[in-house]
């Protein structure tokens, strides 16, 4: 009958519990904007959710305000589940879950000497649920601690609070070490005698996580007080440093004392002054001479190279343009060199000397039609009495019927003296 | 007999460079051996000199090995013109750590991005007037209008005197040396000696 009861109850838990879940999965929006803002807009829920969800104990009117709240427990679940640490509390009621750890062993010894298996049953899964309820306790609070250290209190913005979040972390590990205290193994032997399945929960199994949570503990501990010792360097810095700026603000004219006349100097203000160790070319040692040799013709070369690369840097552009502008004037003088040849070859010969014929005889590289125009542009620049000392004769011909336009085709030139 | 391997290290010494673990961190690492540090001190003996350190020992520097008059009238100009750009320094450490909004005062080791700070300060109004009137002081000496130009300015004047350190000429980007160390030990030394009443300012009460 009471087994048939038990049941029912269960039943009826499951089914509230399945509700009550997807009611928060179904306004899971709302609830996470009431988390972050701190209250929730009555409006965006309809009357029936906000009735739901008020009967399930997930938010709350506090007196007769507007607004609605989060429950407590909802808003530590949320705190958990985002690793949210200016938020998660770590627990470290001890005492109160050991009490009901004796209280579930009490009733299971209890069923076991009537007989009743199944209550028996049920009290060993109740007393396994509030070991893994102790030690996950532990777990959750030294995550939450190392993921604060971990982070640097970055949760929080300025080194003041960092301060007061780092020393709230330590009490809190000072009171998680004393409820650690408080879990009494020969206690527990005690409790388990007798009994292979409790001996293993209660003590085998406990005493192996509980030395795991205290080694962490103390670890977490001392990276928190190393941390605590930066946090509080950084602050007397930055103090030293923004109170003496508003001193020397303030007063302007401030003078130290005459620290350097005193009979005892200040170690600190004992700075010397520099001294530069020059060094010149010497020359009076003869063995040195190759080298410093050496290395005034290294240095040369270093001049040459730099003003070389000087020049190059300054202007590529530039460089560039003047050197082929320096490159065709080099060309044209030596078309014009080669023209003038060309009228001494004329001089010496006896016969008409043909401009082409010369052309291809020195092997010159000018294009016949250039070397042409500048046999002629020559010609034409002789003063009249020189240009009368040679008779120049073309050979041509017309390019078409039709037109006036004349190819010279080479030019012969002789020398009438 | 001094070993020739220490002659660049008494050359940077002896220019009156500060040797830390971040500005010349193979010197500063020879520095921390005693017998090196006592045959250097034995070497610069005829020039009056001797090596000293900071209390942290995080800093190496020339000191005088007896004080004389010239000495003595030389720490003295010194001494006023470090409390002259004492101003202009301990401002500028408080305006970087506004603008990069850190937990505390820039320190040896730290890197400060030229760009990432200027960015942020020209944002923000009141971080522009505190950089110009820092660049306008005699000390960092810019001539500058634009952020940019004034950071930059500060930024090279921090160089020079050693504060900060430049890896790579083109790049800006700058890394806290020792002597951050040394200027604040100074600091914290003045408002000891002076008697100057800093802790019982309302800014404690506020930052505590």
């Amino acid at each position: 009958m009471a087994q048939a009861n038990d049941e029912q109850l269960l039943s009826n838990m499951f089914d509230v519990g399945v509700e009550r879940l997807k009611l928060i999965g179904n306004h899971a929006k709302v609830l996470m904007q009431g988390y972050l803002s701190g209250g929730i807009d009555a409006s965006a829920l309809s009357e029936q959710a906000l009735k739901k969800l008020i009967n399930a104990r997930i938010i709350y009117q506090p007196d007769d305000s507007h607004e609605l709240k989060l429950r407590h427990p909802v808003v530590q679940l949320v705190a958990a589940m985002v690793t949210d640490e200016s938020r998660r509390q770590v627990n470290a009621d001890i005492a109160d879950k050991l009490q009901s750890i004796r209280g579930f062993v009490q009733g299971f010894r209890e069923a076991q000497r009537s007989g009743d298996v199944i209550r028996a049953d049920n009290q060993l899964q109740r007393t396994e649920e509030a070991v893994y309820d102790l030690t996950s306790q532990f777990e959750e609070a030294i995550f939450s601690l190392w993921h604060r250290l971990n982070s640097n209190f970055g949760f929080v913005s300025n080194l003041s609070d960092k301060i007061r979040e780092n020393s709230r972390a330590q009490e809190q590990i000072r009171r998680l070490i004393e409820g650690l205290s408080l879990i009494d193994f020969d206690e527990l032997i005690e409790l388990a005698e007798g009994n292979p399945a409790l001996r293993k929960l209660l003590v085998t199994k406990l005493q192996t996580q509980i030395n795991g949570h205290h080694g962490s503990l103390l670890e977490v501990q001392k990276r928190l007080v190393e941390l605590m010792t930066r946090f509080r360097e950084q602050q007397e810095r930055s103090l030293l440093v923004t109170n003496m700026a508003g001193f020397l603000r303030e007063h302007p004219g401030f003078t130290v004392g005459d620290y350097a006349y005193r009979s005892q100097v200040p170690s600190l203000v004992n700075v010397a002054a520099a001294i530069k160790p020059a060094a010149a070319v010497a020359l009076d040692r003869r063995d040195q001479h190759a080298d410093i040799a050496h290395i005034v013709h290294g240095l040369y070369k270093e001049l040459a190279i730099k003003a070389k690369t000087d020049d190059a840097d300054s202007n590529t552009q530039a460089v560039d343009n003047s050197a082929q502008q320096q490159a065709v004037e080099a060309r044209q003088q030596q078309l014009k060199h080669d023209a003038m040849q060309y009228f001494m070859a004329a001089c010496d010969s006896k016969t008409p000397l043909s401009a082409l014929d010369y052309l291809h005889q020195q092997t010159l590289e000018w294009p016949p039609e250039a070397w042409l125009f500048q046999v002629i542009g020559e010609y034409n620049s002789l003063p009249r009495n020189e240009q009368k000392l040679f008779s120049i004769e073309r050979s041509e011909h017309p390019v078409s019927r039709y037109n006036q336009v004349i190819v010279i085709e080479d030019i012969a030139l002789r020398f009438t003296p | 007999m001094i070993s020739p391997v220490y002659g660049p290290l008494i050359e940077k010494l002896l220019a009156g460079e500060f040797i830390c673990a971040i500005s010349d961190e193979a010197n500063f690492a020879k520095l921390q051996d005693d017998e090196t540090r006592d045959s250097i001190d034995a070497y610069l003996k005829p020039l009056n000199r001797r090596l000293a350190a900071n209390d942290e020992g995080s800093v190496y520097f020339l000191a005088y090995r007896d004080l004389d008059d010239g000495a003595r009238e030389h720490l003295k100009q010194q001494l006023g013109v470090v409390m002259g750009s004492m101003l202009p320094l301990l401002e500028w450490l408080t305006y970087v750590q506004e603008a990069m909004g850190s937990d505390g005062i820039l320190t040896a080791g730290d890197t400060l991005k030229l760009q990432e700070l200027t960015v942020k300060t020209e944002d923000n109004p009141s971080l522009r007037q505190r950089l110009q009137s820092l660049a306008n002081d005699r000390f960092f000496n810019s001539q500058s209008d634009a952020v940019d130009g004034q950071a930059k300015q500060v930024a090279k004047r921090l160089v020079e005197h050693g504060y900060l350190l430049q890896p790579h000429a083109n790049r800006l980007y700058f890394t806290v040396t020792g002597k951050i160390d040394y200027l604040l030990e100074l600091v914290r030394f003045v408002k000891d000696e002076e008697n100057i009443p800093l802790e019982d300012t309302s800014s404690q009460a506020e930052l505590l």
